[in-house]
């Protein structure tokens, strides 16, 4: 496997992942009002191949939140969940799903998730980041992913694939919440905690 | 992702599930025993090393060789594309760069015109995802958009030219 990232740093990822996902469920629970749990998250540097089986069944119809980060680090961040489950979450909300209130309902929930993580990333590594609008698309799960690795992985045959996923009791609703940094942009993180980045 | 497959055997079928902005590159030899399939990521190369079929420079002509070497020959081949979405419209285009589907799918169909085989059918732009499907014994190429039903995209039974060949 072809990977520039050492254990320790993978480590050091997932720590910055665990970290993020944590805030993000706090972040979430208070939103909904109800528990939210969130499973150990994965850091995972994968072939690009296998990178999209690690993430899911490809042709798989879910409901996704794309929010980019910029600044100095890199990013997207990806919520990935089924139809059912956005309905759920939708109603939960006291929105219609699928229309455009339901929509923007979801958008929110990104942009919840995603600022918490990205806050609790800038106040560890002391980088300026800057999340920006979120986006809700309902499409096969391997053109959501496939089409953001495109640009993320550009210039490697690997994807840093940061993954974890929180459940929603209330609303008996899996979310999957991935980080897929640019190299640049993990490798910044990684210089901010301590490492030299990939070779 | 990145990854192409060639076979030789009737009974196989070769997939590419879930292409947004990606191109799925279908090779079929009107012999209807050899194809090829590549998911091709993006236009052109741009690092030292890479998945064989990331770029759709490299991947074009590494899937012809690829199912020259099972025994296909050049003049036989037709391609058959899908995929090219833009899964990002407006302001948040520039998350998976700005047009690249549309990119992607002008990148296949250089290489493939520089190698001379011909584009004769294509499920391409938009914005929806699509997984295709090759199948090997009957050439037969099928789509299938997000939210949709497989439908026939290519058979060599419905061009001329291959009945009049079939004879």
């Amino acid at each position: 496997m072809i990977t520039r990232y050492d254990e320790q740093q993978l480590d050091a990822l997932c720590e910055l992942a665990s970290i993020g996902s944590g805030t993000a469920a706090t972040a979430l629970a208070q939103m909904l009002g109800c528990p939210v749990e969130l499973a150990v998250p994965r850091a995972l540097a994968l072939p690009l191949a296998d990178a999209l089986d690690a993430v899911g069944e490809p042709d798989a119809m879910v409901a996704s939140v794309v929010l980019p980060v910029g600044g100095d680090a890199e990013m997207v961040v990806l919520l990935l969940f089924s139809y059912r489950c956005a309905e759920s979450l939708c109603e939960l909300l006291g929105v219609e799903p699928r229309s455009e209130l339901g929509d923007s309902a979801l958008g929110e929930i990104g942009n919840v998730l995603g600022a918490s993580a990205v806050g609790a990333f800038a106040q560890m590594t002391g980088l300026a980041l800057e999340p920006q609008p979120p986006h809700v698309l309902y499409d096969m799960l391997g053109a959501v992913v496939a089409s953001l690795l495109s640009a993320t992985a550009a210039e490697l045959d690997f994807a840093l694939v940061l993954d974890a996923s929180l459940r929603v009791e209330t609303a008996e609703c899996g979310l999957s919440f991935l980080l897929l940094p640019t190299v640049g942009g993990a490798d910044e993180l990684l210089g901010r905690l301590g490492f030299e980045g990939g070779e | 992702m990145g990854e192409l497959a060639v076979s030789a055997t009737p009974e196989d079928e070769l997939v590419s599930m879930g292409l947004g902005s990606c191109v799925g590159v279908a090779l079929v030899d009107h012999d209807r025993t050899f194809a090829g399939l590549a998911h091709v990521m993006l236009p052109s190369a741009n690092a030292a090393y890479s998945a064989p079929a990331k770029f759709a420079d490299r991947a074009v002509p590494t899937l012809l060789a690829c199912v020259e070497r099972l025994g296909a020959q050049r003049e036989r081949m037709v391609a058959v594309l899908a995929g090219g979405a833009q899964m990002f419209t407006g302001a948040k285009a520039g998350v998976a760069g700005l047009d690249l589907g549309a990119r992607n799918e002008a990148a296949v169909r250089s290489a493939l015109a520089e190698l001379g085989i011909p584009v004769r059918a294509a499920a391409t732009g938009g914005d929806r995802g699509r997984t295709v499907r090759v199948r090997v014994g009957e050439a037969r190429v099928s789509v299938k958009e997000a939210g949709g039903v497989e439908v026939p995209l290519w058979h060599p039974h419905v061009h001329a030219d291959d009945l009049v060949e079939a004879q």
